[in-house]
């Protein structure tokens, strides 16, 4: 059986927006529990080989320390920097070790580091940031056993992981960086703490993902379009006065009313330039990109993006496959 | 939230100036100028100056025995602040308080404490002050990860919530309490989280980032002011020199400080300025020798000043009845 790997992003869930709106503290002591039921989740479907990304605090160390089972565990070969490019190595470095999937432990920000780099390798999101879409509220031992099935699984196609878009931000058809679940286009001069809060500042939106069901910017799109999660399809936002106002949760506890110029669903491949600069761009909720004065770049959905291990139809299909039931 | 032009150069400013100013306290040390125990903040400039831009100037601000970066970003005048470090009559407490103990008051800074720990609880005092005084200003303290393993740090966070005092804690974690590593004795990875056991927010920042503790500092204490209580911040960096001068730093090697020059916080924030275009390398050197010049004048005014007369000695110690401090 494939090994699995699992990258606990040891920052998740402690930025401003438990300040500036209502997001839940995610304390590390809490990740090292999930770990641990994820590992008892795995041990119990009989995964042998488990690979920790290593980090400073050691969620992985602690997640083992006095923990009875059977399955044996390694910690990848690199010197964590504890900056997000800690879980794009990782990722990269599991998907040459050839896990059967990668349990990431984050928001949307972890994710996105992680689908950098692992390539075909399907991703297992259990959610401990902030304004999350792309990873699920799951209990970890349910996530461990989904994670064992898809080890069970790995030498076929199974139908319970799905290939979700991504968006390309490119310049001259250059890829210079990608998003999950939103591109965000603001006033903000500044990287300094990351989140993005103030609706007054942002200029456009570009969406992945777009439910009404989203918390985060996504919500935006969600609540004009209600887009579902398989659509295939982006949404691109113009904020300001003219067309109509939407109030949406874009963070836990901030329900703005948004102002809304413009709005359209657009195709996979259709490449919307970024329409201001200069500006400042953040992905999957977190400023990343200084756009300079007459930089010219452009956003574009791709169907190709990373693959996603469904956890609620993994569980399933093996239960109907019998795979939870032991000889009397 | 966003900052005007020539606030940002202000600030790049500040932090050269404190960079520079304690650089000659150190070479004041080394050639024996400058005697006493003398601990310097240099590699946490970004610290000094985002906290004291995000808070208002009729805010309060009292800190640790590193506390010349704090006094200057509050706009204290760097003459009176040499004089005092060199216990010259013309520094701000006529040269009795020293590099520990330096106070502003006219900055509201109203003492440094080289005792780690009971600063949250006078802070606590000030707090109190000020919510019954009922202006929307507050109390702010700055310590280091050391102080927030001592009682008074969890003593202080209770009262402050329970109180709901307009009281911002701002722990510098510098990595070394003297010479103890913070992993050796800390059983959380962010100090901060101690915050949810006392219902409080509290929140991590880059504390080499200058903009994101200002960030930090600023929405924090717009929070504080709207009622919504005390609040924790933790401002993650690191001291480029011993606890001391003069600390040979046996626990630490010279491996892992350069690593931690590598994130310098005054080249991270010329870069911002410059990809931003908000300056340009003239501009920021020529800031360099605006600081350079107001540093050799401090050091002139000091050089000139005379120490304090022995009728001084037993003068500004002791409550006076009727004097409003």
């Amino acid at each position: 059986m494939k090994p699995v790997g699992i990258i606990a992003n040891p920052a998740s869930g402690k930025d401003i927006r438990r300040l500036v709106a209502y997001g839940s503290v995610f304390d590390n002591n809490e990740k090292v529990n999930i770990v641990r039921r994820v590992i008892l989740g795995l041990d119990s479907l009989g995964v042998r080989n488990v690979f920790f990304m290593p980090d400073f605090y050691g969620i992985g160390i602690r997640a083992m320390d006095g923990l009875d089972v059977s399955l044996e565990v390694c910690f990848l070969q690199m010197e964590p920097e504890g900056t997000q490019d800690d879980s794009t190595r990782a990722a990269q470095l599991m998907n040459e070790l050839g896990v059967a999937c990668i349990i990431t432990l984050g928001g949307d920000g972890t994710n996105r580091a992680v689908a950098k780099t692992c390539r075909n390798t399907p991703v297992l999101p259990i959610s401990t940031g902030t304004n999350n879409v792309f990873p699920a509220v799951v209990e970890g031992t349910l996530a461990g056993i989904a994670a064992g099935v898809t080890a069970l699984n790995s030498a076929s196609d199974p139908s319970f992981v799905k290939r979700v878009p991504r968006l390309e931000i490119r310049r001259s058809a250059q890829l210079v960086d990608m998003a999950l679940v939103d591109v965000v286009v603001s006033e903000a001069g500044f990287i300094a703490s990351r989140a993005l809060w103030d609706v007054s500042k942002i200029r456009e939106i570009f969406l992945a993902r777009a439910e009404p069901e989203n918390i985060g910017f996504s919500s935006i799109g969600g609540l004009l379009c209600g887009l579902t999660s398989d659509s295939g399809k982006g949404v691109h936002i113009i904020i300001g006065e003219g067309n109509c106002r939407v109030k949406a949760p874009i963070a836990p506890g901030l329900i703005r009313t948004v102002p809304i110029k413009q709005f359209r669903v657009f195709e996979p491949g259709e490449e919307i330039p970024i329409s201001q600069t200069p500006a400042m761009i953040a992905v999957d909720g977190e400023r990343e990109l200084v756009v300079k004065q007459g930089d010219r770049l452009s956003v574009a959905l791709n169907l190709e993006g990373p693959r996603v291990v469904d956890i609620a139809l993994a569980l399933r299909q093996a239960s109907d496959k019998g795979l939870f039931f032991e000889p009397q | 939230m966003e900052l005007p032009k020539e606030k940002l150069l202000e600030m790049y400013k500040t932090m050269v100036a404190i960079r520079g100013f304690e650089e000659s306290l150190a070479d004041a040390v080394t050639d024996g100028t400058l005697p006493g125990f003398v601990h310097l903040g240099v590699g946490q400039e970004a610290v000094h100056v985002g906290v004291c831009s995000g808070l208002r100037s009729t805010d309060w601000i009292s800190s640790t025995h590193r506390d010349h970066g704090m006094i200057l970003a509050r706009g204290a005048d760097i003459k009176r602040m040499r004089a005092e470090i060199f216990g010259k009559a013309t520094g701000y407490c006529k040269g009795k308080g020293g590099s520990m103990h330096l106070a502003a008051f006219d900055k509201r800074a109203p003492g440094c404490n080289g005792i780690l720990g009971p600063s949250q609880t006078i802070n606590n005092g000030i707090a109190l002050a000020l919510k019954k005084e009922g202006a929307g200003n507050i109390a702010a303290v700055i310590f280091g990860d050391g102080a927030a393993h001592r009682g008074e740090f969890h003593e202080a966070l209770n009262l402050a919530a329970c109180w709901k005092l307009p009281a911002l804690a701002i722990c510098v974690n510098n990595q070394f309490a003297i010479s103890t590593c913070v992993d050796d004795v800390c059983a959380v990875e962010d100090i901060a989280a101690r915050a949810a056991a006392y219902g409080i927010p509290g929140l991590v920042a880059d504390g080499n980032d200058v903009m994101a503790v200002y960030e930090a500092v600023s929405e924090t204490a717009k929070s504080i002011r709207e009622g919504k209580g005390p609040a924790l911040i933790e401002l993650k960096t690191s001291r480029w020199r011993g606890h001391f001068e003069g600390d040979p730093q046996p626990y630490r090697t010279p491996e892992q400080i350069l690593e931690d020059k590598k994130k310098d916080p005054i080249a991270r924030f010329a870069g911002q300025l410059l990809e931003q275009g908000v300056a340009t390398e003239v501009t920021l050197q020529a800031l360099k020798k605006e600081a350079d010049q107001e540093l050799q004048e401090a050091i002139d005014f000091t050089d000139r000043s005379a120490y304090p007369s022995e009728e001084e000695m037993f003068t500004d110690l002791f409550y006076e009845e009727g004097r409003n401090v």
